[in-house]
């Protein structure tokens, strides 16, 4: 499954587009996230990146955030749901929200970097798989 | 025509393969060039990191690592990120240091970037395989990038202390780097491009011309109403021919005027069209049909071996194929026939254009024969090598090797030498002396025939004037009906009037001839001048008395296939008495010809006859000597 993964995202840093490189990464995080969800319900504070969410398989993006099994955000959010699994889209972000996020994902000097957050993980009962265990990070 | 393809699939081969040569050759060079670029960025990026390597570890505690001072010192970091931020371009897009954390993630410690900014200790991830070969190996890398965004080649140094790899500096290329080379040879290869537009456009100007230079090269060689090839194709066509590999026939449509006459020119060139394309049918694809007159066509048969009969099969085709046909005009039905002249060893000749007049004499024989016939040449008959060809026969009168034997004529009586009969001879190169049997079928119906008929009058008439005796000359009948021959012959008198009654034209009867009014006023003509005429070999082949009634003639020579069997032969006897008393009666001088021994000659000279010749009385020979007679032994009784 590992070599699967890292095989996949391989082939899509590889070939693919800054989008469509995205979209894997992404596909890639909320499979590992919700492995069993049938439908992974999916809030976005940037319009811009539906497009992104959109096409990946079991993914729908919902317009309300209380409906939303995890809130993408790629802006600063002042008040977050406490009970919600939020996931940074950037590094600001990133780093202003970051003891309630379980992630983040953003671009930098022209590559994708990932980042997990142990304790965050923990305290959502995320597990991830062997393959995303060198994202994950003890304390930032 | 070929020829002409093959230069212009030369000329397009080389132009593209100049295309494709320079086409490879902008490749070339702009790999070479984006190499070099390359190597010199490389270069200067390498002397970059060496700088940086060199100023960071004047500034580091020494009993300190990299990562403790940089940590300890926010200060320091500041003033050293500035210093790397003072080294970035546009070319030089990010120039930054990591370190590898305790678990293998590689963190900021520096970043003089300008744009897109890491902080201390901040995670990026990068490509660790070639990362961690800088800690391995403690050497310099190079990454060419294929995936990322905006970055062409990363240049990494270790930053190495005490044995130990404490950081790596970080050069990302931008991918601008390449696009400003790109752009840099962009005028370049438009350059390369526009003469490839230029040359193709070129191509294609020259298709354009190559393809109108072939239409109007057809049409000017091909006839527009029959769609044959005309007489333009046929010049050219006989300048370049290897006639060893053609046979000629030439077909001409019998009395065609007749057609124009009853049904009008439409009619005419309706059957024109028509036979053109009958023929067209039965000729294959290497053959030529040429229209060569107003009804005539020639036609140029392809033969692979020397020995061929298609000329024979193909004739008799097209006449059979031609003469069933049912030609319809406005559905009134015509029917037609052809005349064929087939010359089928063309290459006897010494130019092609002897080789066609040869077969449109062939041709004109078929239609004094009285049309709807193939007339062959010579050489289908099958003759040996003795016989002459047409262009031996030429290059004999060429190179004045014709000459004239004289067989005396005697007057029974007296046993005197009375004149001579003139017989052409040619003397081959090697002093071999040719009769005429064996040249004159060959050249009968051509120029050559009636360039030799002068000759002989010409050598006949110094001969005449030297020892003022008569001689006679042979000819056929259709000689005097012949226009060419016939002029020919009159201007030749002319030019001897006052030998002309010398002279004795011995007309050969071998065909017979309705046209009997105008060999009568021909002959009339003749005897103006004062020659005399003999019928030669009478009593053979079409010989008929009425010859006498019809024509003024002065002298019979009775055939010698009679004369030699009188001495035991009653017909040939009683013949020849007949003969002689009939041309008696006339007052017709009597010539017996084939006088082979003193038997036969008493023999005709009781029968009447007055005058002899024959080898008894005397061979043919090269001069004449009038003081020699017949010897006294030879004539005792």
């Amino acid at each position: 499954m590992k070599k699967l993964i890292i095989t996949l995202i391989a082939s899509v840093m590889l070939f693919a587009s800054a989008t469509e490189k995205e979209r894997a990464i992404y596909k890639t995080i909320l499979n590992a996230i919700f492995p069993d969800k049938k439908v992974i319900y999916v809030w976005l504070d940037n319009p811009k990146k539906r497009a992104i969410f959109e096409k990946i398989d079991r993914v729908k993006v919902v317009k309300n955030d209380k409906d939303a099994d995890i809130l993408i955000l790629y802006n600063s959010f002042d008040n977050p749901p406490e009970n919600k699994i939020i996931f940074a889209d950037g590094y600001l972000v990133f780093e202003h929200l970051k003891d309630k996020l379980v992630g983040g994902f953003y671009w930098q000097k022209g590559r994708p970097n990932l980042i997990f957050l142990k304790k965050n993980l923990k305290d959502h009962n995320i597990s991830l798989p062997k393959s995303l265990k060198e994202y994950i990070e003890d304390d930032m | 025509m070929k020829s002409l393809k093959g230069i212009y699939l030369l000329l397009a081969l080389s132009i593209t393969a100049s295309i494709i040569y320079l086409h490879y050759g902008v490749n070339t060079t702009h790999t070479k060039l984006v190499e070099n670029i390359e190597k010199i960025f490389v270069l200067q990026a390498k002397n970059f990191a060496k700088n940086i390597d060199e100023d960071l570890k004047k500034y580091i505690d020494s009993n300190k690592t990299l990562y403790q001072t940089l940590k300890e010192e926010p200060q320091l970091r500041a003033a050293l990120e500035h210093s790397l931020s003072t080294i970035s371009t546009p070319s030089f897009k990010y120039i930054f240091v990591l370190y590898r954390d305790k678990d293998g993630r590689y963190r900021y410690l520096l970043d003089g970037s300008r744009e897109d900014k890491g902080f201390f200790n901040q995670k990026l991830d990068v490509d660790k395989n070639m990362w961690n070969r800088c800690y391995e190996t403690k050497e310099d890398q190079i990454i060419v990038h294929k995936n990322l965004e905006g970055l062409w080649i990363t240049y990494l140094k270790p930053i190495v202390r005490s044995e130990s790899v404490e950081g790596v500096i970080a050069i990302d290329f931008s991918t601008t780097l390449p696009a400003t080379i790109n752009e840099a040879i962009k005028p370049l290869e438009k350059i390369f491009y526009y003469i490839f537009i230029a040359i193709g456009a070129l191509m294609l100007i020259l298709l354009y011309q190559t393809i109108l230079n072939i239409k109007v090269k057809k049409e000017s060689i091909t006839d527009p109403l029959t769609q044959t090839l005309n007489r333009n194709f046929l010049k050219t066509f006989l300048s370049s021919i290897d006639l060893a590999k053609y046979q000629i026939l030439m077909v001409d449509i019998d009395y065609f005027k007749k057609i124009n006459d009853n049904f009008g020119h439409k009619a005419g060139d309706l059957v024109l069209k028509e036979v053109a394309a009958l023929i067209k049918k039965e000729l294959r694809e290497k053959d030529k049909l040429i229209r060569f007159g107003g009804e005539e066509f020639l036609i140029f048969l392809y033969r692979e071996k020397h020995n061929c009969t298609a000329a024979k099969i193909i004739a008799n085709r097209l006449k059979e194929r031609i003469e069933k046909h049912t030609f319809k005009y406005e559905k009134t039905p015509i029917h037609i026939t052809v005349s064929i002249g087939a010359a089928s060893k063309p290459e006897h000749f010494k130019s092609a254009d002897e080789a066609v007049k040869y077969a449109d004499e062939l041709l004109y024989e078929a239609k004094r024969e009285g049309r709807n016939k193939i007339v062959f040449d010579i050489q289908n008959n099958e003759k040996s090598d003795k016989f002459k060809t047409l262009s031996e026969v030429k290059e004999a009168l060429d190179e004045d090797r014709v000459i004239v034997h004289y067989q005396p004529i005697v007057d029974l009586a007296s046993y005197k030498t009375v004149k001579y009969e003139a017989l052409v001879r040619i003397v081959e190169r090697d002093g071999k002396i040719v009769p005429p049997f064996l040249f004159l079928d060959s050249i009968a119906h051509t120029n050559i025939y009636v360039d030799l008929t002068k000759r002989i009058l010409s050598i006949v008439f110094d001969k005449i004037k030297e020892h003022k005796i008569s001689i006679s000359i042979n000819l056929n009948l259709s000689d005097i009906l012949d226009n060419m021959i016939f002029s020919m012959i009159i201007e030749e008198i002319k030019k001897h009037e006052d030998l002309a009654k010398w002279l004795i034209i011995e007309m050969l009867e071998t065909q017979h001839y309705s046209n009997i009014d105008s060999l009568k006023d021909r002959i009339l003509e003749l005897k103006s001048f004062g020659v005399k005429i003999s019928v030669d070999d009478f009593g053979s082949g079409f010989s008929n008395f009425s010859i006498f009634q019809d024509l003024p003639i002065d002298i019979l020579k009775i055939d010698g296939s009679l004369v030699k069997d009188v001495n035991h032969s009653k017909v040939a006897y009683s013949i020849t008495e007949s003969i002689s008393l009939f041309a008696n009666k006339l007052d017709i001088e009597v010539i017996a010809e084939f006088i082979h021994s003193k038997e036969i000659l008493y023999i005709v000279k009781d029968l009447g006859i007055l005058y002899g010749q024959g080898f008894y009385l005397g061979k043919p020979q090269e001069s004449i000597d009038t003081k020699k007679s017949i010897l006294a032994s030879q004539t005792s009784a």
